[in-house]
């Protein structure tokens, strides 16, 4: 190929996108090249000035530009309630679903040993600090049911009951709209095994 | 053409690419193999069932294709209910995953080594902690690595192991009698229960046990510490 340096490079970096595979990046590149070059110059600031000054939030750990995040900020939050997910992304999901109006704790991961994630990689730390500091009254556990999610979540069960910190997990089973003989089995046994007076 | 379907397990899973995983499996033929599971993630129904399908501790039927060191998964299905584990019984569940992942070479079979999974994963859906099978695995994990722990003669002279004496673990060697209990001594009425699958009942039993297999294993875990272990650690407060 005879493409010059900087245009490879720049395909190659859309490339690392998730989500973009190689002719899409291609696309992608080529359109903003050639018809949309504001376009690229602007996502190429924001990317820039977001990459540098968007970090964690001192008290919750999601991401954001200030030392304390919107949710941590807004005093009508009720703190003493603490709500554990695993990803940012996850917040935005509970903020959109449902109406808790609690506080937050961001991991930023699961417990993995097999990858190398213990409890130090998860700052573990911190949510034992948040929760040594008092003032929780339910710790709320909305970690995803996977073995790692499992083990993550037992470990903070742990952490919380060492603290007096009563801890509630969100339930799992049957999505809504599904057909039992579509569920597999494992979710179903959870779905069983958590059955509840009607 | 893809290969028969064959018990296995899941040893571990990651994600690869957007739609994919990466699965470590372990089967009783072909040992530990890498197989990528294609198009399980995301929202469509039959790849999301597959993909809860395709969890640790799950009995499996599983073939693939391909001939390089990294499969292709062809077919998964169930060959018996998950292990529900929870609590402490997912630790020690990731503890003989992570043994098996760290020691045990790629693509090579052991039919003893997998009826020994089989059987510590059916002890863990008994008991939180059990011991005494957790223990049997590790030893049949040595001896299908070619290091069998000799529990019942000593090294030089290959001496009958006595229930009233004490014994050290020579690394590399075997057991040697020693002069009197110690901080890493064991009883040989504990090596007398270890070599017989016997139950662990005491306390000292449990702790000179777990020392011991923890010695045999140190050598060939170098300087790696199990990242499982941290799990067992109560956090600091
Ligand atoms: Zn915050």
């Amino acid at each position: 190929m005879s493409e010059s340096n900087l245009l490879s490079e720049l395909i190659d970096a859309l490339r690392r996108l998730p989500g973009i595979g190689p002719r899409s990046a291609q696309r992608i590149a080529f359109y903003l090249l050639e018809r949309d070059r504001d376009s690229g110059r602007r996502l190429a600031a924001i990317m820039a000035a977001a990459m540098d000054r968007i970090g964690r939030c001192n008290t919750c750990r999601t991401l954001t530009e200030a030392s304390l995040c919107s949710i941590c900020a807004n005093p009508k939050r009720d703190q003493s309630l603490l709500c554990v997910v695993e990803h940012p992304a996850d917040i935005v999901a509970i903020e959109q679903a449902t109406d808790f109006s609690g506080g937050y704790f961001v991991l930023g991961g699961r417990l993995s040993p097999l990858d190398g994630i213990g409890p130090a990689e998860l700052e573990l730390g911190r949510l034992q600090g948040r929760l040594a500091a008092g003032g929780v009254r339910e710790l709320i556990l909305a970690i995803s049911p996977t073995i790692e999610g499992s083990a993550t979540s037992h470990y903070i069960a742990e952490m919380a009951a060492a603290q007096q910190v009563p801890v509630t997990r969100i339930a799992h089973g049957v999505p809504l709209g599904g057909e039992l003989e579509y569920v597999d089995g494992g979710t179903l046994a959870h779905a069983f095994s958590g059955r509840q007076p009607v | 053409m893809p290969t028969a379907l064959q018990p296995g397990f899941v040893l571990h899973r990651r994600p690869y690419s957007d739609s994919s995983l990466l699965l470590e499996i372990f089967t009783a033929e072909h040992g530990r193999l890498v197989l990528i599971a294609r198009g399980v993630k995301g929202a469509k129904r039959t790849g999301a069932a597959q993909a809860a399908l395709l969890q640790p501790f799950q009995p499996l039927w599983l073939s693939w294709s391909g001939r390089g060191e990294v499969k292709t998964l062809t077919r998964a299905e169930a060959a018996g209910r998950a292990l529900a584990l929870t609590d402490t019984r997912l630790y020690c569940g990731l503890y003989v995953n992570e043994l098996l992942m760290r020691l045990w070479p790629r693509q090579e079979g052991s039919e003893p080594l997998f009826l020994a999974y089989q059987m510590i994963l059916a002890a863990l859906g008994r008991e939180v902690v059990p011991e005494q099978s957790l223990r049997q695995f590790e030893l049949s994990l040595l001896t299908a690595m070619g290091y069998e722990l000799v529990l019942d003669r000593v090294v030089d002279g290959g001496i009958a192991v006595q229930p009233e004496e004490h014994y050290l673990l020579i690394p590399g060697q075997g057991l040697r009698r020693a002069l009197a209990p110690g901080a890493s001594s064991v009883s040989g009425e504990t090596l007398h229960r270890l070599a017989q699958n016997a139950p662990l009942l005491e306390p000292r039993h449990r702790r000179e046990a777990k020392r011991l297999l923890r010695q045999a294993l140190a050598p060939h875990l170098g300087s790696k510490p199990l990242r499982s272990r941290e799990l067992f650690r109560k956090p600091d407060n």
